[in-house]
C-alpha cells in the first residue's frame, strides 16, 4: 500500500490509494504524457494503479478503444491531450472532442457511472496539474470500487 | 401524429404511376417498393423489374421497411444499374446522410418520396392473440385485428403506431425526385420525442446495467441489425467480424454483445436518425432504441443536430468547432 512521503519538490504526498482498481490512461504524446512524464521527473506522488497507453494524438482515439478497456475489466478510462487549440495537429482534439463527449453522454445509458469515465486537456508544462487530475479522478473510481457483475 | 385520413389508395396509385412511368423511361432499371407479404398483416419490400408488374407495390401503414436499407448493397451491383425507390419521410433521412457523405450516387437514383401518417408497430399487435395474426387494417382511428381462426380485436391507432411515429417531427421525405400525393401537415411545435429514453435515464446505475445485461445477453449476433440498418455499410469489411483490430471476438455473451452493438452505434452516430430499421429485424426484440435514440437525443443537446435533415450539412463528426459548447477545460 502506499505510503506518503515527501517528496523532492516539497509538495504533500496525498495519496492513499488501495490499489483495488484497475484504470487505464489514454494520453497523448505531446501534451498529458509529457505533462505526465514531468511530474514523475519532479517526483509528484501519484496514484500506482494506472495504466498508460500512449497515442501519438487524442483524435486518434476511437470511442471503441475505451469501451473496449472496460470490456477487458478496466474500473476507469481517464484520456487527456493537448488544451483545444494547442493541438500538435492544429486540430485532433476538437475532433476528439466530439466523440469523446457523445461517449461521455452514452456510458450512463450502459450503466457505468460518471465518475467512471473523464476526458481532460493537460499540457506538457502542467506536472501539477496532471498530478491533480489523476488523484482526483482516481479517487473518484476508487470510492466505486471495481466493477463485477457489469453489463459492458 | 394526425389520425389518417384515408388516402392511401390514392397514394398507392401514386406510387404505382411513378414507378411505371420510370420502368417505362428506361430512367431506372428497378423498382424498390413495398408489396404485400404472403398475408393481410404484412407487407415486404418488393423489387420491380417491368412496367406490367408495378400493380404489385402497396402503401399501407404496414409499411415499416426502409428501402433505403437495400442501396448500401445494390449500388454497386450492377454498377450501372439506375435504381427508383419509394421513401417515407423518416427513410429519406438515412438516404440524405447517405448523401451527405458521398456513399450514394444521385445521378443513378430516383426517389418517389412517400408522405406518411405514422406506420403500425405490427410486432406490438401481432402479440394481441396468442396464436398468428393474418390480417391487419387500419381504418381512421383503429385497427382491427384479425388471427387464423377469424375472431377480430380492435385497437387504438394511436396506442399501436410505432414509438417514434407517434411524435414524428418530419412526416414528409426530406429528399425525393418526385412527390406521390400530397405533403402531410408537418406538426409545427413537435414535443421531443425522448420520453422512453428520459424513464429509462431515471434508473440507477445498477439497475441500467441490470438491463442491458438482460437484454444483450438474449442477442445471437445474427447480424439482423447491421444488415438492416440503412446507414451502416461496411459490409464485409465490418470491424465486428474482422481479426485486426479485434474489438469485438466470436464469443457469444452478454458483454461482447453489447459491445458488438456499440460498434454499430458508434459507426452510425451521426447518420441514424432512428428509422428502427434496426429494432424491427432484431429476432430477440433487444431494444436498440434505448441506444440509438439516446445517442440522438445527446447529439441534439451537444451540437443541435439532428441526422439527415439538410443535403448540405457536412456530416457531425467530420467537422469541428472550435466554439464547441463542451470540453472547453
Amino acid at each position: 500500500m502506499a505510503q506518503a512521503t515527501e517528496t523532492a519538490t516539497g509538495t504533500t504526498a496525498s495519496w492513499d490509494g488501495e490499489g483495488r482498481v484497475k484504470v487505464v490512461g489514454i494520453l497523448c504524446n505531446w501534451c498529458s504524457y509529457a505533462g505526465a512524464d514531468g511530474a514523475g521527473t519532479a517526483r509528484l506522488r501519484q496514484p500506482f494503479d494506472f495504466r498508460i497507453v500512449r497515442v501519438p494524438c487524442t483524435g486518434r482515439i476511437d470511442p471503441l478503444h475505451i469501451l473496449k478497456a472496460f470490456e477487458k475489466g478496466a474500473d476507469g478510462v481517464l484520456v487527456s491531450g493537448c488544451h483545444p487549440g494547442d493541438c500538435h495537429y492544429a486540430e485532433g482534439n476538437y475532433y476528439a472532442r466530439r466523440k469523446l463527449e457523445l461517449l461521455e453522454r452514452m456510458l450512463p445509458q450502459l450503466g457505468f457511472e460518471p465518475e467512471r469515465f473523464k476526458y481532460t486537456w493537460v499540457s506538457a508544462s502542467e506536472a501539477q496539474r496532471w498530478q491533480q487530475v489523476v488523484t482526483e479522478f482516481i479517487k473518484g473510481v476508487e470510492k466505486l470500487g471495481p466493477r463485477e457483475g457489469r453489463a459492458l | 401524429m394526425s389520425p389518417a385520413n384515408g388516402n392511401y389508395e390514392e397514394v398507392e396509385q401514386r406510387i404505382r404511376e411513378l414507378a411505371r412511368t420510370a420502368l417505362e423511361e428506361g430512367r431506372v432499371d428497378y423498382f424498390i417498393g413495398w408489396t404485400a407479404g404472403y398475408n393481410e398483416s404484412e407487407v415486404i419490400p418488393g423489387f420491380v423489374r417491368s412496367a406490367d408488374r408495378v400493380d404489385a407495390l402497396v402503401w399501407n401503414p404496414l409499411a415499416a421497411y426502409n428501402l433505403t436499407a437495400f442501396l448500401k448493397r445494390k449500388m454497386p451491383d450492377p454498377p450501372q444499374a439506375k435504381i427508383g425507390l419509394a421513401v417515407k419521410g423518416c427513410d429519406s433521412r438515412t438516404l440524405v446522410s447517405l448523401l451527405q457523405e458521398e456513399l450514394v450516387d444521385r445521378e443513378r437514383l430516383y426517389v418517389v418520396g412517400v408522405p406518411c401518417e405514422g406506420i403500425v408497430n405490427r410486432r406490438a399487435v401481432s402479440k394481441v392473440f396468442a396464436n398468428e395474426v393474418v390480417k391487419i387494417e387500419v381504418e381512421d382511428d383503429t385497427i382491427s385485428v384479425t388471427n387464423q381462426d377469424g375472431e377480430t380485436k380492435q385497437l387504438a391507432r394511436e396506442e399501436y403506431l410505432l414509438d417514434h411515429c407517434r411524435s414524428c417531427k418530419y412526416p414528409n421525405p426530406r429528399y425525393f425526385d418526385d412527390l406521390a400525393g400530397e405533403a402531410v401537415t408537418e406538426p409545427e411545435d413537435q414535443a421531443p420525442m425522448w420520453r422512453e429514453i428520459e424513464e429509462f435515464e431515471a434508473l440507477p446505475e445498477a439497475e441500467k446495467d441490470r438491463l442491458m445485461a438482460e437484454a444483450f445477453e438474449k442477442c445471437i449476433r445474427c447480424y439482423a441489425c447491421i444488415n438492416a440498418c440503412p446507414v451502416c455499410y461496411c459490409w464485409d469489411n465490418c470491424v465486428c467480424r474482422a481479426r485486426q483490430p479485434k474489438l469485438v471476438s466470436q464469443k457469444v455473451n452478454a458483454q461482447e454483445n453489447l459491445m458488438f452493438q456499440m460498434v454499430h452505434m458508434f459507426h452510425v452516430a451521426g447518420r441514424c436518425p432512428s428509422c428502427g430499421n434496426c429494432d424491427r429485424a432484431c429476432p430477440v426484440e433487444i431494444p436498440l432504441y434505448l441506444l440509438h435514440r439516446k445517442m440522438n437525443k445527446e447529439l441534439k443537446e451537444m451540437l443541435d443536430f439532428e441526422p439527415g435533415i439538410d443535403l448540405e450539412q457536412k456530416p457531425v463528426f467530420q467537422t469541428f468547432d472550435v466554439n464547441d459548447p463542451f470540453g472547453q477545460h
